[in-house]
């Protein structure tokens, strides 16, 4: 990694910091945070803005759980699932549904780097690598 | 029927289980078998990842925001943006005796087409060596069948001995001999039924080589009969980087397996030079720093971590190592020579010019060293060929003067004969590796002159006709001189006697 690379990951990595409040992103700094970046100009803008958004990005897929699921979801399901997320890990998690056939049945919850899978799909390939 | 509802009820049970966590990440980018991933935030080092299409990886860079993985298998059908999941397990390998006989890859899987291996254990192939506690010193000889370096360069059990020297010295055949060398004193052994005999395993490790030398050597094993207590571990030239850098570890795993158990093994890494320049391709695709030659900072950390697995433990079994460098022009101040130099108990140089002059195995006695030394040689060894590495180094010198003029005094004369005759006696075909007890009584006749007598080009023909004769005529004194492993006046006027006859018979 060159010097101006790793410059430009320590700035990214100082504004991540700035755009937390409570350990959550909010959305009034990362403006703050763009702003301030247009306005300045600081090095290499480009890689400080790829490497903020990286880290962004992952920072909201670990507090936001995306459900996949292949039938109906109960109404309150998602919201328990939010719950138990918020609870296990310690902060507040959201959780959105998005539908997904080839689950065949079941559910499959991404949070983050995580995956908590009880489909049918899964347990058909666990299946069919054990015979 | 109960067993089958129950059967049914536990399949049933299975599928019925909770959810399943699992750490994942995306491929961003592959090149030459190794993978940058994004996320996999709960990767350990040296951690088994697996890709899609059964293909498993090794986890060797831990970045701020990617992971580095060297990829084992097929990576034709990996693309950006496959999933990859963590597994929470090291690399390990089948080990135990059902190996034995079998050539296999680096990840233990069967490559000799006689079907599924049926080992029950398995063992990480990176381990934390030995500590100083549980190890013992090394006083038992692990012969090698070759007489310059049984009498000369004696190497131990649990000894780690560096074959060195230019392409095409013979370095391979010195191991592959001692190899068959085991073999057969395994088979002498156990047949004799003796209850404190112990055979030693072998493990040839082949790194980076083309196949048909893989081919080559195990059709010698074969036809030997010394495949049966073998384990080949095949990385050739065609294999991707990852597997050639695993390979020394997946046969040292194999080895420790035997030591752990309380049995002897031998391992031949062959070659450590091919398995640097491996490492320092991967590590290159990883992007870490690079150093001298290219090669990375920890290049000697790959080979130390290596050769320190073999040992020999208290109250356990031993796990001796050959590694073989292969150095460019005879220079053994290489950066990998003289790291692998400073890391092993002694090295067999070999040298270009003896091979080329016929003195094969081409042993260079002076830049050849055994750190453990006459501890691991037998008695009988040590008492017919305890000054030979003197006398040989005297001669070395001698002839090297005596090229600048013709006026020698006797005493000059008779060295250099008796030095040239020492290296005919050396002189030794491939693959036919001489039991411990014919080398004491080949070196006791020359001791004791019996082929003075004879012109310099009759000393080699001389000695292997000696060897026959005892062999046919006198197996019960060659069974004395190995049950014993010392010469006392009886066996050493049973010997005269032997060479006595042997003597009238050959110059008649």
């Amino acid at each position: 990694m060159s010097v101006a690379s790793k410059k430009a990951q320590q700035l990214a990595r100082r504004f991540f910091q700035l755009s937390l409040v409570d350990g959550a992103v909010s959305a009034e700094r990362v403006s703050g945070v763009l702003e301030y970046v247009e306005k300045s100009r600081p090095a290499n803008p480009l890689a400080v803005l790829k490497a903020y958004h990286r880290l962004i990005a992952a920072e909201i897929a670990r507090s936001s759980a995306v459900v996949e699921h292949a039938g109906e979801l109960p109404a309150t399901l998602l919201a328990d699932i939010a719950a138990s997320l918020s609870k296990s890990r310690g902060r507040p998690i959201t959780a959105t549904e998005r539908t997904n056939p080839s689950l065949i049945a079941g559910l499959r919850v991404r949070l983050g780097d995580d995956v908590y899978e009880t489909s049918v799909a899964s347990q058909l390939a666990t299946l069919r690598s054990a015979v | 029927m109960s067993n089958v509802l129950q059967e049914i009820e536990q399949q049933i049970a299975k599928l019925a289980t909770k959810a399943v966590r699992k750490n994942t990440g995306s491929i961003i980018s592959i090149s030459d078998g190794v993978a940058k991933i994004d996320g996999l935030s709960d990767v350990m080092y040296n951690e088994m990842v697996q890709f899609p299409g059964n293909a498993i990886g090794i986890a060797l860079n831990l970045e701020e925001d990617a992971v580095g993985c060297v990829i084992l298998g097929d990576v034709s059908q990996l693309k950006e943006g496959d999933e990859v999941t963590t597994t929470g397990r090291l690399l390990s390998v089948p080990v135990g005796k059902a190996l034995l006989g079998r050539v296999v890859d680096a990840l233990g899987n069967p490559v000799d087409g006689k079907g599924p291996i049926a080992a029950t254990e398995t063992n990480p192939v990176e381990k934390i060596a030995p500590g100083i506690i549980v190890r013992k010193s090394v006083s038992q000889p692990l012969l090698t069948g070759i007489m310059a370096i049984d009498s000369m360069i004696p190497i131990g059990r649990g000894q780690r001995e560096l074959i060195i020297g230019d392409r095409g010295t013979g370095k391979t055949t010195i191991a592959v001999d001692t190899i068959i060398n085991q073999a057969k004193i395994n088979k002498v052994g156990l047949a004799s039924g003796d209850p404190k005999f112990r055979p030693v395993y072998s493990i040839y490790v082949a790194v980076g080589q083309k196949n048909s030398n893989i081919v080559r050597t195990v059709a010698a094993l074969e036809a030997a009969g010394a495949l049966e207590y073998c384990i080949i571990v095949g990385a050739p030239a065609a294999d991707n980087p990852a597997n050639q850098y695993l390979a020394p570890y997946s046969g040292a795993a194999m080895g420790e397996w035997f030591m752990e158990n309380g049995m002897d093994a031998l391992i031949v890494y062959d070659d450590l030079s091919k398995h640097a320049v491996a490492y320092r391709q991967i590590s290159l695709i990883l992007k870490r720093p690079s150093g001298r030659e290219a090669y990375p900072g920890d290049v000697f950390y790959l080979h130390s971590r290596l050769l320190e697995r073999a040992a020999r433990l208290d109250g356990k079994g031993s796990l001796t190592a050959l590694p073989i460098i292969e150095t460019l022009a005879g220079d053994v101040s290489a950066y990998i020579p003289t790291n692998v130099i400073s890391i092993t108990d002694g090295q067999i140089f070999l040298e270009t010019d003896l091979f080329n002059q016929g003195i094969r195995p081409a042993v260079s006695v002076g830049l050849s060293v055994s750190r453990v030394g006459s501890a691991a040689q037998i008695k009988a060894t040590k008492q017919v060929g305890g000054k030979l590495k003197g006398e040989l180094a005297q001669f070395r010198e001698l002839a090297a003067f005596a090229q600048f003029g013709s006026d020698l005094d006797a005493k000059t004369k008779g060295q250099l004969d008796r030095g040239s005759r020492i290296v005919e006696l050396f002189k030794q075909p491939a693959f036919n590796p001489i039991p411990i007890e014919l080398q004491v009584a080949t070196l006791w006749a020359m001791q004791k002159g019996y082929y003075d007598a004879l012109p310099l080009a009759k000393v080699n023909p001389g000695a292997v006709s000696l060897r026959e004769f005892l062999a046919t005529r006198r197996d019960a004194l060659l069974t004395k001189i190995r049950t014993k492993a010392a010469l006392d006046a009886e066996l050493e006027g049973e010997l005269k006697s032997a060479c006595d006859e042997w003597k009238n018979i050959f110059s008649a």
